[in-house]
């Protein structure tokens, strides 16, 4: 196992250095510079191309992500903290260190003193979400599922497909107008910022019910499906027919084996919460990690864009990683 | 403010409004303009004095939450965003003349001006006893430092724009490149420690409304044009947290030299792009206010009973801008033909919901007192057709509109205009991209859609952004008749000839000029009943110390 977990680290590692070189191309290819987006869009032309030399922003692609890799791994300073250039860009962390992201030139503020208070926003919230998510579908599916073909197994699935159907966009706004307009019970929105008159507690209810109710569905389903599949094996026909009581048959015999496949759905789910609620988030202008990474893409913020990618893509691989072993722990099977 | 026994044009404006060439708000207008108190001007002209004291039942204290957008706000002397980042600079640093929503300029930080007789000498008085918050002196040094750092090529501000045509010339840089240096070295200088004085070229009118453009804040000269918490400032309101897409906290300053603000602090709550996201937190109110509102929200807002609408007609538009030095619009013939092709009426209905009035492609509007009205271009659809044949194009043009996405209501009015530029077959395919990727671009694109705020007066925009060579010149329209009519209009105090030369401008830009803009919008906003004071400007300026909340 020690050596199964040690393989794909290596191999997220390699995945990390190859997403950070295509993101670095495709950054390559998007509309405007660097000097230009740092200087602002009404800089005169000759500042530009001044700062564009001195960033040596001409040198070929493959140099320029060489020196990207140095300022990120502390090997070398931070171009644009050079004094000389009068940027006015300080980190407190200094211009040489492990885990420099550099300047975010949307922010004008070091990247990782954007990124990680927006990435703590939204592991709140996706930790309240998941909080909410395990539970109401691990409920809803078994439900479902322990008695396929049943009424009570059409009104579920029926609402759980209800409920991974409406887009978040729209869950929000009928959300916003139910309980926020017509209620008054709830804020609008989730700057989370206090002195609002509504509590940062009270912002988040919105945005955490959104995301539950829009994920939940779709979980339940897949443990709805791995509840029934389970239900038809004879292991569990041998237990009801040796005369166990139903409720010992489903916690003892049946759930566990019905959670193996959806474990790895529900870890999936992290990575969904972490970098996939662009939408929520900005409905409720959350001030989090996937509005974030939003705005960097629509302005060009290569360091921003860098830094999110590869923070998403730890969160995915890592994950992944979790369900791999996770799978492996839960059926002797998988260890084979 | 100055004697009226030096005023020398004051005679002249008398003649002007006794035989009616001027009207009494365009009088009390120009009267301040030359140095004339406003309360005088309005007395002189007739009229009913803006009552300038402070209600004595405004109450003091809380905390106003308004929505907007938090930009960066580094660098208030390069700023390009009046309507967001300069309304929390404002609170802080402040200006030598301030223009009301009335078009009127009342002094500032200058508490007077005058003017020689042949207007290109100005003289501003820096009012005393205004202080930095650290305690030091407003002195015409400050003045003069800004003043310098505004004009200058490298710093890269718009300002340059306004006073090229009075204050710069061209020389060639170091690069063999075209850059601007002030005309002459004592063009701004320093008369004593409370005076300035601007020696112009060419006679100006406008000066002290120029000197209320939102990139002119008075900002302290060792902080060397760098904006922060912190920052010092002579305003009402200290800046004490500024989060990038987050919010913006303005704290009240008890030193201040005016009337101490009634609010203790000023939340801007970044809303996002999303405009429910707004409609959302003011319903919920979560929100006093929006900075200014965007037509999609007018309806849900105007169904909220415990908000009120402030609405101003201002000069605000977007224009469809042509490059003149592209293919096709490098001919005249295109260009006009594109505007005959538009009816102005169906698209203000599309964009604006008739919240607005329609434009006639002269970007001079009747919110502004120096625009001459003149006959329409009207709606020609056959007339387009026959120009485009002339210029070559039998079967029409293929061209590309780049849009930003950011303002729902250019993206409307470009769909509509599209729609009816395509039955003269002008096919037009949108290209709609984010903002912040568009104004990467904006100033190169062949045809592209930008958005142009108020000014006061009409010939403000015209050299801010058809004047040869200016930094915001982005259709880089180049026309010497043109810049050699408005920089004799910028000389003329007759309103009755000022008007005429607008007038010339006008039919310029129909004949020649670079842009389709069929459609001004008025500017409004909403605010819960409890904030006091509210209202809009034209230009979306905010001013935090005029408001107060309602103790609950």
């Amino acid at each position: 196992m020690t050596r199964y977990i040690l393989r794909r680290s290596l191999e997220m590692l390699a995945t990390l250095i190859v997403a950070s070189f295509l993101v670095f191309v495709v950054c390559e290819f998007s509309p405007g510079n660097v000097a230009r987006k740092t200087l602002g869009a009404f800089a005169l032309q000759e500042q530009v191309d001044l700062l564009y030399k001195k960033l040596h922003l001409n040198d070929p692609l493959l140099v320029r992500y060489v020196r990207w890799v140095g300022v990120l791994t502390g090997l070398q300073a931070d171009p644009l903290q050079d004094p000389a250039l009068g940027l006015d860009f300080k980190d407190p962390r200094g211009k040489q260190y492990f885990g420099n992201f550099g300047y975010s030139t949307l922010f004008k503020a070091p990247v990782n003193d954007v990124l990680w208070d927006r990435l703590g926003k939204t592991a709140l919230l996706a930790g309240l979400a998941f909080a909410v998510i395990v539970p109401l579908s691990l409920i809803l599916g078994v439900l479902a599922g322990m008695r396929a073909g049943s009424v009570l197994d059409r009104s579920l699935s029926t609402l759980s497909i209800v409920m991974t159907s409406i887009p978040e966009f729209a869950l929000g706004v009928l959300l916003v107008a139910v309980f926020v307009v017509a209620l008054g019970w709830l804020p609008g929105t989730s700057p989370m910022v206090g002195n609002t008159g509504w509590s940062t507690a009270s912002q988040l209810v919105l945005p955490v019910a959104v995301l539950a109710i829009y994920d939940s569905g779709y979980v339940a389903r897949m443990v709805r499906t791995s509840m029934a599949e389970v239900m038809q094996k004879p292991y569990v026909r041998t237990a009801v027919l040796k005369g166990l009581p139903r409720r010992q048959v489903i916690l003892r015999h049946a759930l566990r084996n019905a959670m193996i496949a959806p474990f790895t759905v529900l870890l999936l789910q992290i990575n969904w919460l972490i970098s996939g609620v662009v939408v929520t988030e900005l409905v409720f202008a959350y001030p989090g990690f996937g509005r974030m990474l939003l705005e960097a893409s629509l302005f060009g913020d290569v360091s921003l864009i860098e830094a999110a990618t590869l923070v998403a893509l730890f969160v995915a691989t890592a994950t992944q990683l979790l369900s791999d072993v996770g799978y492996r722990l839960l059926d002797p099977q998988a260890r084979r | 403010m100055s004697d009226e026994s030096k005023m020398p044009h004051l005679d002249k404006l008398r003649t002007q409004l006794a035989d009616g060439r001027m009207n009494r708000r365009d009088f009390a207008r120009f009267a301040t303009l030359l140095g004339i108190t406003a309360p005088a001007a309005m007395k002189m002209a007739g009229l009913a004095p803006v009552s300038r004291a402070r209600a004595a039942s405004m109450p003091m204290g809380g905390t106003l939450r308004v929505g907007t957008r938090v930009k960066d706000l580094k660098t208030p002397h390069t700023y390009s965003w009046g309507g967001y980042d300069s309304n929390v600079s404002r609170q802080v640093v402040e200006y030598l003349t301030f223009t009301d929503a009335d078009n009127i300029t009342h002094p500032y930080l200058a508490e007077g001006w005058s003017v020689s007789p042949d207007l290109k000498t100005w003289t501003l008085n820096i009012r005393k006893g205004v202080k930095w918050r650290n305690g030091h002196d407003f002195t015409a040094d400050d003045v003069v430092w800004n003043l310098k750092q505004l004009t200058d090529a490298a710093v890269g501000s718009s300002f340059v724009g306004l006073v090229k045509g009075y204050l710069l010339k061209e020389v060639k840089g170091t690069d063999g490149k075209t850059t601007t240096v002030l005309w002459d070295a004592n063009a701004i200088e320093k008369v004593d420690d409370h005076t300035v004085r601007l020696n112009c070229k060419e006679p100006q009118v406008s000066v002290p409304e120029h000197l209320f453009h939102y990139p002119a804040a008075m900002m302290y000269p060792d902080e060397k044009g760098i904006f922060q918490p912190g920052s010092q400032g002579t305003g009402p309101f200290e800046l004490v947290q500024a989060d990038t897409g987050k919010i913006a906290v303005l704290r009240k300053v008890k030193s201040y030299w005016g009337q101490p603000a009634y609010l203790d602090s000023i939340e801007q709550v970044d809303t996002g792009d999303d405009p429910a996201a707004a409609i959302a937190a003011l319903a919920s109110r979560q929100l006093h206010g929006l900075i200014f509102a965007d037509p999609v929200q007018y309806d849900a807002l105007k169904a909220m009973p415990h908000l009120k609408l402030y609405q101003v007609r201002s000069a605000e538009t977007i224009v469809m801008r042509f490059k003149e030095t592209e293919k096709p619009f490098d001919d005249a013939r295109v260009r006009r033909a594109m505007k005959l092709a538009l009816d102005p009426q169906p698209i203000l209905e599309v964009a604006l919901r008739g919240i607005g009035i329609a434009g006639d492609h002269t970007h001079c509007s009747p919110a502004q007192p120096d625009t001459k009205p003149i006959t329409p271009m009207g709606y020609h659809p056959d007339e387009a057709k026959k120009l485009l044949a002339e210029a070559g194009h039998p079967n029409g043009i293929d061209v590309t509109l780049y849009v930003p996405n950011d303002l729902p209501w250019g993206v409307a009015q470009a769909q509509a205009a599209a729609e009816q530029w395509k039955k003269v077959g002008i096919r037009v395919k949108l290209n709609v991209m984010p903002g912040a990727q568009y104004w990467d671009v904006w100033t190169k694109v062949p045809f592209g859609s930008t958005i142009w705020y108020h000014r006061p007066l009409a010939m403000m925009v015209m050299g801010l952004a058809y004047r040869s060579g200016v930094p915001w010149n982005e259709s880089s329209y180049s026309n010497p008749k043109f810049d050699e009519i408005l920089t004799r209009a910028e000389g003329t105090l007759d309103m009755a000839q000022r008007r005429d030369l607008l007038g010339q401008l006008e039919e310029i830009m129909h004949e020649d000029g670079p842009i389709a803009q069929p459609l001004f919008r008025n500017n409004f906003t909403f605010y819960d009943k409890v904030v006091l004071g509210a209202s809009i400007h034209p230009s979306n300026y905010f001013f935090g110390s005029k408001l107060a909340l309602e103790k609950a």
